[in-house]
């Protein structure tokens, strides 16, 4: 069966630290991956095919076991991922990559991580980006429209793709 | 219990009859005439005949599934066909349960030919009412394996290679002998009726990375250049020069390289738990090397 999904919410803030947080969140009426390693990885697997597709290719993302990496029209390194941190348990399943560099970093740090919880009615999945610098953000005391690539562009595609993703998720949980 | 295997004579059916033959009366189908051996009765027949389906399976309980038509020109109609007739002969003899071996990846929507065929087979087979066990396999990695003799094949031949992006995609190549354990352990068994399992080996690599590790187990090096644009056409008429795969057989491969073939679940791992074998062993044995000793 297809879990539903309904509930999609985004956010994004800046940290304490200076480093970025979003957030992209939807409800699921029933898992999409089981609790394993394998499912843990499923959630990684299914984020990097749902980059490849919102994008036709133009990104293509290549990733292992050890990690992976974002590439503009087959070159250009936009994001480099270190290997995934997968977790499992009854309410948790997760998969951590740790960004190391590309050309969207200011520097390594910072992560994503994908991740199905259980909760009291249902199945919250959601992609998380802590602690990351973005290139194209503003800097510090900057004029906010040194950071309209970030703003208009790298955060609503970041979030559509999330939304791809989620839908990619369900999808294949009901195959 | 009475069990009859379609596609006796290919890389899994062969490793399968060995485990079965012990516990079970063993009829194994091919389409060529085949000597007998000790517990194994050999049928001649095509599943894509009713009257050689039907003769087959009779008093069977257990049905084993592993044919494909792949080199043929329509290989999927092929498939198709021969699968529902597996599937009717089935339900009129009272077979207990049909177990078929299909690929991971086969529910991607932009799966090729091949793997949509392999997973319109288990559609068929599981349109009858006989229980159908679906294990879903990547490469697997085995002497007379097509897609892992294609790579051996063009490490050994190649100094260096030109390859397409799809050696950038991940995957979960299984050993032969563990492919066997999973079926051989799934015959018969109860709480596997009607399920699907995907079965990977314990290792996530992309196919360059297979290359580069057969190349150190071969003592090779080849330098391997990736270029963004390499239809599976051209691909495949490479490879039908340089290695013993023929274009026919290589091209639906190729074509189904694209696309990511990693297991989503490991429910079998708990039911049926054996240490898998690793990459690098499971292609020494191929190659008849001994195995390393694990430290």
């Amino acid at each position: 069966m297809t879990p539903v999904l309904h509930g999609w919410d985004t956010t994004e803030r800046v940290l304490d630290s200076g480093g970025f947080e979003s957030t992209q969140r939807a409800r699921a009426s029933d898992p999409v991956v089981e609790s394993s390693s394998s499912g843990a990885r499923w959630l990684g697997v299914a984020y990097w095919q749902a980059v490849d597709r919102f994008t036709r290719g133009g990104i293509r993302a290549r990733w292992t076991d050890d990690g992976g990496r974002l590439t503009l029209l087959g070159g250009f390194n936009l994001l480099t991922f270190g290997a995934p941190e997968l977790e499992f348990s009854d309410n948790l399943v997760s998969c951590r990559y740790p960004i190391h560099d590309g050309l969207l970093a200011v520097r390594a740090g910072g992560s994503v991580t994908l991740a199905q919880r259980r909760l009291d009615d249902g199945f919250e999945l959601s992609v998380v980006v802590q602690e990351y610098l973005p290139r194209l953000a503003a800097r510090v005391g900057a004029p906010s429209w040194t950071g309209a690539l970030y703003a208009k562009g790298q955060s609503p595609f970041h979030a559509a793709v999330s939304r791809r993703y989620f839908d990619l998720l369900a999808r294949r949980a009901g195959t | 219990m009475k069990i009859a295997v379609f596609g006796a004579t290919g890389v899994v059916g062969s490793s399968l009859l060995p485990l079965l033959a012990p516990e079970h009366e063993v009829v194994a189908v091919s389409r060529s005439a085949h000597a007998a051996e000790s517990g194994i009765r050999w049928v001649a027949g095509d599943a894509s005949s009713p009257n050689d389906v039907a003769r087959a399976i009779e008093g069977a309980e257990v049905v084993y599934y592993l044919v494909h038509s792949l080199g043929s020109r329509d290989f999927e109609r092929q498939d198709r066909a021969a699968a529902e007739n597996v599937a009717a002969a089935s339900e009129d003899a009272d077979v207990r349960q049909i177990v078929y071996l299909g690929g991971l990846g086969d529910d991607d929507a932009g799966a090729s030919a091949h793997l949509r065929s392999r997973r319109e087979t288990g559609e068929r087979l599981a349109a009858g009412t006989t229980p159908v066990t679906t294990l879903r396999a990547a490469m697997i990695v085995g002497k007379g394996s097509a897609a892992f003799e294609t790579i051996v094949a063009l490490v050994d031949r190649l100094p260096a290679m030109i390859t397409p992006s799809w050696v950038s995609t991940p995957t979960q190549p299984i050993a032969l002998d563990d492919v066997g354990r999973y079926l051989a352990g799934v015959c018969g068994n109860h709480a596997v009726l009607g399920e699907s399992f995907d079965v990977g080996g314990p290792e996530v690599m992309t196919y360059r990375q297979m290359i580069e590790r057969i190349a150190t187990l071969r003592g090779r090096r080849p330098l391997i250049v990736e270029v963004p644009v390499l239809t599976p056409r051209l691909s495949s008429l490479w490879l039908h020069l340089v290695t013993p795969v023929g274009a026919s057989v290589a091209r639906p491969l190729i074509e189904g390289l694209k696309n990511p073939t990693i297991a989503r679940e490991e429910r079998l791992r708990t039911l049926l738990p054996f240490e898998l074998t690793s990459f690098d062993d499971a292609a020494r044995q191929a190659f008849g090397q001994k195995k390393k000793a694990s430290t």
